[in-house]
């Protein structure tokens, strides 16, 4: 048997929560710049932020992608608040939602669009991390209670 | 006595012995189903990539597409070179686009239709386009030749079966065959006579002057729209408004 030595769960729920957090700030600014007519501000100037946000790809049956990211970010902050099999799979399951479509708009940026927007990366490393975290957890606490310790593998 | 608590120490063992049995089952079927939509969800992305890696739909010269739906759209509306709808009606909603604007495309897909349908056929308002050229080289030819067949009352269907037959951003789709497909498309009658004035100096010029209008009203983005009427003071912003009913609610507002 390994031993594998895991964060405690606590730990995990702490830190899903505070980037989910991260999360919904970036996804709700992309959401705003974008909804009166205008387009997220680029840092370094470029204007990539312009042109990913006025391709065809930027919504989803009239709605911003980035809405969706609010909803998926809002989970994730949500299920980091309790500590039962139904978060740890729901997080693992909107996370990995989350970053299939990161994937997937990433993919659009760079071979469709050719354009990059800083605000949608940020959100999908975001994302990655989210995903990667909350795999951690339900591969270590799926079963167990909660004040379980970190099962042996 | 002593039996009894043994009897009930036996029983706690044993629920917890299922229950430990219980939680390990549960993880195994946790785990189990984390992997198969780990599965599920690189088919989803891979399946997402390959279909829109796929050559896009429209910008198709030879093969134009719901030339039908535009003409029942716009037929019987009154049109007068960009404005859509009676010259007498109380509030003008102007609509800054860019042609190969895929935006502008579902909006005038999505959104429009509903407006036109009630506030404009009432002789509420009226809709006027201009252009507001920002996504490229081909954009500014584009918005001269809507131009061009709204001098001959067909600006409104030249507009919309172009954004019906929108090809990809840039891809070099809107040139001039594709260009004169739409104008027969849509109606034009005299083409020799479109294909003279959408490369002259008063359309092309106009092109420029109303991007540039865009500009000084600080739009960033198109579609973007503006709205005048009794109630408004001058030309009010409206910037991207997201439902057919905000539109209506803006012309309820301004007139």
């Amino acid at each position: 048997m390994i031993a594998m030595k895991f964060p405690t769960e606590a730990r995990l729920r702490r830190i899903i929560a505070f980037v989910a957090a991260l999360g919904i700030g970036v996804a709700t600014y992309i959401t705003i710049a974008d909804s009166g007519g205008g387009a997220p501000t680029c840092l370094a100037g470029g204007g990539g932020c312009e042109t990913v946000a006025n391709s065809s790809y930027s919504h989803i049956a009239g709605v911003n992608v980035a809405v969706f990211g609010i909803v998926g970010y809002v989970l994730l902050l949500v299920s980091a608040f309790f500590a039962n099999d139904l978060a740890r799979f729901g997080g693992f399951a909107v996370a990995l939602g989350g970053f299939g479509f990161s994937v997937y708009l990433t993919y659009l940026e760079i071979f469709k669009i050719e354009a990059i927007c800083q605000w949608c990366v940020a959100s999908a490393v975001l994302m990655t991390i989210l995903f990667l975290l909350n795999a951690t957890r339900l591969i270590g606490y799926a079963g167990t209670t909660t004040a379980a310790v970190p099962e042996e593998a | 006595m002593s039996n009894k608590r043994e009897r009930e120490k036996r029983r706690e063992q044993r629920l917890q012995e299922e229950t430990k049995v219980d939680a390990g089952e549960r993880r195994t079927r946790l785990l189990q189903f984390g992997a198969g939509a780990v599965f599920l969800v690189i088919v989803a992305v891979v399946v997402l990539i390959v279909v829109n890696s796929g050559g896009s739909s429209g910008g198709d010269a030879q093969n134009l597409k719901e030339v039908s739906a535009v003409d029942s759209l716009v037929s019987g509306v009154p049109q007068n070179g960009m404005v859509l709808g009676k010259t007498d009606a109380k509030v003008e909603l102007i609509e800054f686009g860019d042609l190969q604007c895929p935006v502008c495309k579902a909006y005038s897909e999505e959104i429009l239709p509903q407006v036109i349908e009630n506030k404009v056929d009432s002789g509420e308002a009226r809709i006027v386009f201009k252009n507001f050229t920002i996504i490229g080289e081909q954009s500014a030819p584009a918005g001269a030749a809507a131009l061009a067949a709204g001098e001959q009352g067909r600006g409104w269907n030249y507009l919309e079966l172009f954004y019906r037959n929108q090809g990809e951003e840039n891809s070099g789709y809107a040139d001039d065959e594709f260009l004169t497909a739409v104008a027969k498309g849509s109606g034009v009658k005299d083409i020799a006579k479109w294909n003279q004035e959408r490369t002259g100096k008063k359309l092309t010029g106009e092109v420029e002057k109303t991007t540039e209008q865009a500009q000084t009203f600080g739009f960033t983005g198109t579609p973007s729209f503006a709205i005048k009427g009794p109630n408004t003071k001058g030309i009010e912003l409206l910037g991207s408004l997201s439902t057919p009913e905000e539109f209506e609610q803006a012309i309820d507002a301004a007139g």
